[in-house]
């Protein structure tokens, strides 16, 4: 039956199957924050803290499907400013010894409740330097408000996602 | 239906082999008794795939294989499915009791494996979300069983008058390994939230997806288990299987007039209970996430920010749950259906039918079935048409076209013959396939040898 088989089965390079690869395009939500004036004064004393930052952990980065397929990375980061200054936004990926590997930093123009001002920024990594992104597992936000901080009023929206091209 | 794994229209209502016995127990019979060659008297192999063949992803024509699992991913369906199943008669026996009856029983060894395509979560593994945004990936997709098993059986064949023969058969399963995931629920979205708090909500929802096993957890706990030794315990079970269950074949066959005749039968209406040796997976709950937020704590410098991270997982784990359960479940074996009319041409009066005795019979028998199994998402279907030529009393031979759900076009030929009391008989489904089964969406045989008595 097997020689049957064998010989009954043509036109067909079964050896194809070690270039089976899986391409998949992995869209995905990173953080987000929406800020307020009480997020830039001290919770106990009430003084003006213009920078703020914080730092989370991105656990999925050191992942192997992230480690040993990723190809192309593309991050999208949208800041909503309705504050009345410009605010400086620095997003720094670190290794595990908090060392940077890359950065995406720019001025976030001032706007107003009523004119909202919009950044939209795409920072691509690709195969000269993704393999920063493999070697990232923290991602730390620094926000500076550029201005005084009496009668400060506003908000800052912030969203932020990935684009992953992954092969196996 | 030429090819609808577990039937075999090319066997059905050919009166002069035991095996018609075991498509329907109340079918017309010609022999008197018979002995099946142990091991040999009926090796069964079906193969099936509804929607793509294997020259649809490797066919050597210089292109990337990729593109071709994308277009052949891209015509599949859910309901596409692939199908395989074997039997291997290991023991066949039977006799005449009185004038009216025939008594048959023997043992037999099958392998089903019956899986839909998973087209979502295939989707997503190949493509990504990116993509599909908005469009819901349903884990009802994963939907398959695979299950092995000795069937020990007894069947009587009756003749209540010269037009009506029925016919029972009780069966007692063995079971050697079970697999099965049939009842999922659940989806995955990534949705666009225009006006939330990030660009998406990624939502597991309803989530319910169970792989029931029995017969699985000892060979995978046992150290050093290889793929070849796995095989050589499954054989060892195969007479004493640690899980049993009972099913019936019922069937007649009824001569609406001398030429004319109608029969159907119903086979493996029955349940397997898994008992011993069951490990089943569950995988269920709900959730949504828009991603990470930081809260921009105030902290001194010694001071560490808020494990953001950990307790995402510690919600995605609270949430979306896994348990390993070792619960008892009962699985319905596939109920397979047969129905067939019969016309005959070109009376005889060769030594013939032991339950309709001393009629003339008819040399040529042209005929039609339509049967199927029952499968998770509904019945598996097919209609054949066949041409039945009796040469001698010795030899015969069977032509059909079928079509059923894997192609339009199935030529299937059936030989008989008996030397003295030996038969030998083989039938091969999809003729046409047979010259490239890379590009054959399903392919059978059945081949056999016994003893086969028609003391009149």
């Amino acid at each position: 039956m097997s020689l049957m088989f064998t010989s009954c089965f043509k036109d067909v390079d079964l050896g194809q199957t070690e270039d089976i690869q899986l391409t998949p395009d992995l869209q995905a939500d990173i953080i987000y924050y929406q800020l307020s004036e009480i997020d830039f004064l001290d919770s106990e004393t009430n003084e003006y803290t213009p920078i703020i930052r914080d730092t989370t952990r991105l656990e999925y980065l050191d992942d192997s499907y992230i480690q040993d397929g990723l190809l192309y990375a593309e991050f999208r980061f949208k800041h909503e400013n309705a504050f009345p200054y410009d605010i400086r936004s620095d997003i720094k990926f670190l290794d595990e010894k908090n060392r940077q590997q890359f950065n995406v930093s720019y001025l976030i123009p001032a706007g107003s409740p009523v004119a909202v001002a919009v950044i939209d920024t795409i920072h691509v990594m690709d195969a000269s330097n993704i393999e920063k992104v493999r070697r990232s597992i923290k991602m730390a936000i620094e926000l500076e408000m550029l201005g005084p901080g009496k009668g400060l009023e506003g908000e800052l929206k912030f969203s932020s996602k990935g684009l992953f091209r992954l092969e196996f | 239906m030429i090819s609808n794994g577990q039937n075999r229209p090319l066997l059905y209502n050919v009166d002069d082999l035991p095996q018609a016995l075991l498509q329907n127990p109340g079918t017309r019979i010609d022999f008197t008794r018979h002995f099946g060659i142990p091991f040999f008297s009926q090796i069964h192999f079906f193969a099936g795939s509804t929607g793509v063949t294997a020259y649809d992803i490797f066919q050597d024509d210089n292109r990337d294989i990729n593109l071709r699992i994308q277009e052949a991913m891209s015509n599949l369906t859910s309901g596409d499915f692939f199908s395989i199943n074997e039997q291997l008669e290991i023991l066949s026996f039977g006799w005449k009791i009185g004038n009216r009856g025939y008594f048959s029983a023997g043992i037999y060894q099958e392998a089903d494996i019956f899986a839909y395509f998973p087209k979502d979560p295939a989707t997503l593994a190949f493509e990504g979300n990116a993509a599909y945004i908005e469009k819901p990936f349903d884990f009802s997709d994963v939907n398959f069983n695979g299950e092995i098993l000795t069937v020990y059986h007894a069947g009587f064949t009756y003749k209540v008058d010269s037009k009506l023969s029925v016919g029972g058969r009780i069966k007692l399963y063995s079971g050697i390994f079970n697999a099965e995931s049939t009842n999922n629920e659940g989806t995955f979205t990534t949705n666009r939230t225009p006006g939330g708090v990030n660009f998406f909500q990624h939502a597991v929802d309803g989530m319910d997806v169970v792989v029931n096993t029995s017969g699985y957890a000892s060979l995978r706990d046992e150290e050093g288990m290889t793929v070849d030794k796995a095989a050589a315990e499954l054989l060892s079970r195969s007479f004493f299987g640690q899980n049993v269950g009972f099913g019936v074949d019922v069937g007649f066959n009824y001569r609406v007039t001398e030429q004319f005749a109608i029969n159907a039968a119903i086979q493996d209406l029955g349940l397997m209970f898994h008992q011993k040796d069951v490990e089943n997976s569950r995988y269920f709950g709900s959730y949504a996430s828009s991603g990470i937020e930081p809260l921009f704590p105030e902290l001194n410098p010694n001071q560490s920010t808020i494990p953001y991270w950990d307790v995402f997982e510690e919600q995605l784990d609270a949430n979306l749950r896994e348990e390993t359960t070792y619960n008892e479940y009962n699985t319905w074996r596939p109920l397979k259906f047969n129905a067939s009319f019969e016309f005959g041409t070109g009376k005889s009066i060769l030594p013939c039918d032991i339950l309709i005795s001393k009629k003339p019979r008819f040399m040529n028998l042209f005929g039609m079935l339509i049967s199927g199994v029952n499968r998770p998402k509904g019945p598996t279907y097919g209609v054949t048409a066949y041409w039945d030529r009796k040469l001698t009393d010795q030899t015969r031979f069977r032509v059909a076209y079928g079509l059923d759900q894997f192609s339009i076009m199935k030529l299937g030929a059936m030989a008989s013959t008996r030397f003295n009391n030996f038969n030998v008989y083989l039938a091969v489904n999809d003729i046409l396939g047979y010259t490239n089964l890379a590009n054959a969406h399903s392919a059978s045989l059945q081949l056999g040898m016994q003893f086969v008595f028609k003391d009149l």
